[in-house]
């Protein structure tokens, strides 16, 4: 069993003194990079029907202007499921406003920066859809929902003849608008050819999922491709899927024959990788006067681009999160003239959750209940949905861990009821809910004559702590200080990894990394026990152990000797194995979920509407914790997201054009230090033998579930509004205060 | 062509024979540029020593056009410039203060730009320099709408003077933006209310930015305040038609109608406390 550590991040040093090098500071050996510069569409539907380059071309340093005319061919059949194939300037459609249709490449940037301001564009102009629906008509059934592996739509018992019956009701639509994950580091690709041999730097969130989508798109063996992302300044998703940059990168140094950085801008950022689709949610609820809930329909409508799909899956939680008999969940897409949306951290739980937890919220006042005890009446034991045990379990210790450190004891259940000064003071709460993943990965340890450890797993550290729990995993099982300790990751001459998303990294890489330290352990102690000049010789390798750099007897501490004096013996560079690891039967015997309770308390200013989050507590029931001090700022982390969802990200779209009209990070509001209040993270010990070999079920977006149903329930507390429309912005919020 | 020039004649030569940008602390400069280079000629002001600090002199406080939004705020000045240097503390976070020039945010000409309310409210004048010599506008006469400003060509802001009329006036600023701070302003609100011995009104200027194409004054508001006992508050006087000058507009911050709103109650809140705020010494 690991203990719990609180190690401070191993590449903290690096990351604070500038060592850390991100893909935009990689340069290729020789001194020959060129820049390029995206040029975007300007209309959101229509085709391109001439390009004018003979301006940009004049400029001084210009060396091509990659458009659908000159671009490399790609083969788009074979890149994946998750890759966008479009646009990749293989034809002249335009589906959206900020659509790349051209590269200008230059030998600095400010030249390929001009060049593509000079880059004339003319368009023959279709009509474009940019609003999406707002009820079923118009939209369509996702046909690769969650990849295929779930049906879009659920029914279990008679949930509409029951929702009719019932003796109290919710009915309302919640939405959601568009939001952006806006990392910090900006998306960037390094991209050079070495014959048939490609070489990319990138920003990703997934190395072996960059390599699959350009060996496909160029038709070469997968080995041929290396990926290279040891340092990611952010992604909550947006890195997840090989977005077009990456492969323009790599077709611009096609055309040219030199190497090409491209870099987004911020701007580029609201158009090029991604985004959470808007929702609109229909939530029904019944109940009877006990509050038991008899039945649950919620139906969603996600915003898809015109080209590809993704549909935000809102209704999974509302499948199991309570016990109830009649329940039904569909899915349905509106095609609006966007871009391709994608994974934003929690995506479908994020925007479902605040509906669903909304909803609740409503429940518990039109029963006149406690809103806690509203949702431990209709607690599921079990997963009704998929008709499983759950792996673990431990809610119920979460409500009332969470209820204590709050104490939510204070709050009068009445809104507007309590007051600081002219402040209305309002307490709210939500659940949280997230499903465990995991996939095959593996990795590598070597021991070495110097006493040091080396552990390879081509996964990704996103800001995440990887490198510090993949260093810790290797100190705990080989005794070694994480001073002695040097992890490698995000690079695909390493052992194959999953993408770091859906929470899954710990769960999916610790299994193969701990498969390797103990067959490394294993040799050296068999090493030991055989060697007639070792302290050991002759004992049982049953009765070693190992500590503080050496290997010694557990029953008799000081006999023993280093690592380095065995090796120096028996001549060995270094003693190395390989770990691997996948999932097995337990996703077929149970259902895996974290979960959480998340408590709020904010101030509104009646006048102004402005909502300030005085307080909030969060407890968190997700198996092992391991490394309390990175999780910790994780979950701090993912609770600030949720924070910006509720009250303030929102990404606009001029209904007119297409355009994002706040593309800028002074005008799409995240959360700023002065708006972050007192966050109390607990973690709630749960104990899971089930769900993978160390009881890890992933913390990275459980924190962001939830939270915006918590705050904009404490804003109805406080103010007897309910907002059904996020952000909870002030000039929502103050229609309804002054009347 | 980058020119840093360490006089005024040769920054005003230099304009005159090369043209170009004037470049300060640049955090407009470069945010305005976008995705775009620069080209052209920039002239950087920021090594001409005539153009720093901030002076008091004889019957007015002059802040030369280096002088940035830190120096404003640990500068020694009457409690009439409280305002300023509430807002100050408000412009982006302490490094776009380090850099970012009371000038530069006047030249550009935002609707939003933080330090144009408490500067109309202190009856401020901006000194230009060009090639036909120097001459002064009042700021409401140099800020001609959004990006707009009375600069000719050739021409650059050597100061910001403010006189010494009312340094004993008490004075407050309110911003409210999308978010706590580093927020481009929905509302803000400069105040400044100077009072007689009786504790009456004597004077109150009160200037509102983001509610209309150039911040303005509300003269009807400062006019029925004055001579009023403030002894319960201003506030409650804050009456919709002294808003008549704001023209807010929809736009991704806010909407107009909540605009005007929000003004009201921030101008009600400023004002009252100025009453209720101890002068700085
Ligand atoms: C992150 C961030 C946050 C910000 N937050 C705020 C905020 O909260 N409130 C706010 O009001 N502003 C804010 N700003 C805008 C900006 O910081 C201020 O307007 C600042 O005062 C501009 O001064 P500067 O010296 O940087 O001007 P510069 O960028 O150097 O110049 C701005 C413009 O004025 C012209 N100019 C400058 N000096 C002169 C001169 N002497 N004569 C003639 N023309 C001149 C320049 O040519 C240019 O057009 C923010 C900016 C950033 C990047």
């Amino acid at each position: 069993m690991i203990p719990i550590t609180t190690a401070s991040r191993v590449d903290g040093r690096l990351k604070v003194t500038g060592g850390a090098r991100y893909a935009a500071e990689f340069a290729p050996a020789q001194d020959n990079v060129l820049h390029a510069v995206l040029v975007q569409s300007t209309i959101a539907a229509g085709r391109v029907a001439s390009i004018d380059t003979a301006r940009a071309k004049q400029v001084p340093g210009v060396v091509a202007i990659m458009t659908h005319e000159n671009a490399p061919r790609i083969d788009l059949g074979k890149a994946g499921d998750m890759t966008p194939g479009f646009p990749l300037l293989q034809d002249d459609r335009v589906m959206f406003n900020g659509q790349h249709l051209a590269v200008a490449i230059a030998t600095s940037f400010e030249a390929a920066q001009q060049a593509a301001q000079l880059v004339e564009l003319h368009y023959n102009r279709d009509e474009a859809t940019l609003l999406m629906s707002d009820n079923p008509t118009g939209t369509s059934v996702p046909q690769r929902f969650r990849n295929g592996m779930r049906p879009p739509a659920s029914t279990r018992g008679t949930p509409q003849a029951s929702f009719d019956a019932a003796a109290v009701k919710i009915d309302q639509i919640y939405r959601t608008p568009i939001e952006h994950h806006n990392p910090m580091e900006p998306h960037a690709t390094l991209a050079e050819w070495q014959g048939d041999r490609l070489l990319v730097h990138n920003a990703s969130q997934s190395v072996f999922g960059n390599r699959k989508a350009l060996a496909g798109f160029f038709g070469l063996p997968e080995d041929n491709v290396r990926i290279v992302s040891p340092f990611v300044g952010g992604g909550f998703g947006s890195k997840g899927v090989s977005w077009p940059h990456i492969t323009l990168a790599a077709m611009a140094a096609k055309l040219v024959g030199q190497p090409v950085k491209l870099v987004l801008t911020r701007r580029q950022m609201f158009t090029s990788n991604g985004y959470r689709p808007k929702t609109v949610q229909h939530v029904r609820l019944g109940a009877d006067r006990d509050g038991r809930l008899t039945a649950v329909l919620h139906d969603g409508i996600s915003q898809n681009s015109a080209y590809g799909e993704f549909s935000e899956p809102v209704g999974l939680a509302s499948e199991m999160l309570y016990s109830c008999p009649n329940v039904a969940v569909t899915h349905r897409l509106s095609k609006v003239n966007q871009g391709l949306p994608t994974f934003m951290r929690a995506p479908g739980e994020a925007s479902g959750v605040y509906a669903l937890e909304s909803a609740m919220d409503e429940l518990a006042w039109a029963l006149g209940m406690d809103p806690i005890e509203l949702r431990l009446k209709n607690y599921a034991d079990r997963d009704e949905h998929e008709d499983k045990p759950f792996s673990s379990k431990t809610l119920r210790a979460c409500y009332e861990q969470g209820a204590a450190a709050f104490d939510w004891k204070r709050r009068v259940a009445q809104p507007r009821s309590m007051r600081d000064g002219r402040l209305l003071i309002g307490l709210g709460m939500a659940t949280a809910t997230y499903p465990v993943n995991r996939s095959e990965a593996a990795a590598k340890v070597r021991l070495q004559a110097d006493g040091t450890a080396i552990v390879r797993c081509g996964s990704q550290d996103i800001g995440t702590g990887t490198y510090t729990v993949m260093a810790q995993l290797v100190g705990e099982h080989l005794g070694l200080p994480l001073d002695r300790v040097r992890a490698e990751l995000g690079d695909t001459a390493l052992p194959q990894a999953p993408v770091s998303g859906g929470s899954q990294s710990v769960a999916s890489i610790s299994p193969a990394i701990r498969e390797a330290c103990l067959a490394v352990r294993a040799q050296t102690l068999q090493l030991a026990a055989g060697d007639p000049a070792s302290p050991l010789h002759g004992l049982d390798p049953e009765e070693l152990d190992v500590a503080d750099g050496r290997i010694l007897q557990s029953a008799e501490k000081s006999r023993g000797e280093t690592y380095q004096a065995l090796l120096a013996r028996q001549g060995r560079a270094a003693i190395e194995a390989d770990g691997s690891a996948k999932p097995g039967e337990e996703k077929q015997k149970f259902s895996m979920h974290s979960f959480g309770a998340q408590f709020v308390e904010v101030a509104v200013d009646p006048d102004l509407g402005e909502v300030r989050v005085r307080r909030h507590v969060g407890a968190f029931a997700a198996g092992r914790i391991m490394n309390a001090k990175t999780g910790r700022s994780q979950m701090i982390g993912g609770i600030v997201f949720g924070m910006g969802m509720a009250l303030t990200e929102a990404t606009e779209v001029d209904p007119r054009s297409g355009r994002v009209t706040n593309a800028t990070m002074a005008d799409y509001l995240v959360p700023v230090h002065l708006d972050v209040p007192e966050i109390e993270v607990i973690m709630v010990a749960e104990q899971d033998d089930a769900v993978n070999p160390l009881g890890a079920k992933g913390i990275g977006e459980l924190p962001t579930v939830g939270t915006a149903a918590a705050i904009a329930n404490a804003v109805y507390h406080a103010t007897g509004q309910r907002i059904r429309d996020l952000p909870i912005r002030p000039d929502k919020l103050i229609d309804g205060l002054s009347i | 062509m980058y020119f840093r020039p360490t006089t005024i004649d040769e920054a005003i030569g230099a304009l005159a024979s090369q043209g170009g940008r004037i470049l300060a602390g640049g955090t407009d400069f470069f945010a305005t540029q976008g995705d775009r280079p620069v080209l052209g000629p920039v002239l950087d002001i920021s090594a001409i020593d005539a153009l720093k600090g901030i002076r008091v002199e004889a019957d007015q406080i002059r802040i030369g056009a280096c002088a940035t939004w830190s120096e404003v705020i640990a500068a020694d000045l009457p409690p009439a410039f409280d305002a300023l240097k509430a807002a100050a503390a408000e412009v982006g976070g302490w490094q776009i203060q380090n850099l970012g020039t009371i000038a530069g945010n006047l030249c550009n000409a935002s609707p939003a730009a933080d330090g144009v309310p408490p500067l109309l409210a202190l009856d401020a004048a901006i000194e230009l320099a060009g090639p036909a010599g120097t001459r002064r506008l009042p700021l409401d006469q140099f800020i001609l709408g959004p990006r707009r400003t009375a600069l000719a060509p050739g021409e650059m802001v050597v100061a910001i003077l403010v006189p010494r009329r009312f340094e004993d006036a008490r004075s407050h600023f309110m911003k409210l933006g999308g978010r706590r701070y580093l927020v481009i302003s929905i509302v803000m609100v400069a105040a400044q209310v100077a009072l007689d011995l009786q504790g009456r009104v004597a004077g109150a200027r009160v200037a509102v930015g983001s509610c209309s194409a150039v911040a303005c004054r509300l003269p009807a508001l400062e006019r029925a305040l004055l001579g009023v006992a403030a002894g319960a508050g201003l506030a409650g006087l804050v009456r919709t038609e002294h808003l008549a000058p704001l023209r807010p507009i929809d736009d991704v911050r806010a909407t107009a109608l909540y605009r005007l709103e929000a003004a009201q109650t921030l101008i009600g809140r400023a004002l009252d406390a100025c009453l209720s705020e101890p002068a700085h010494a």
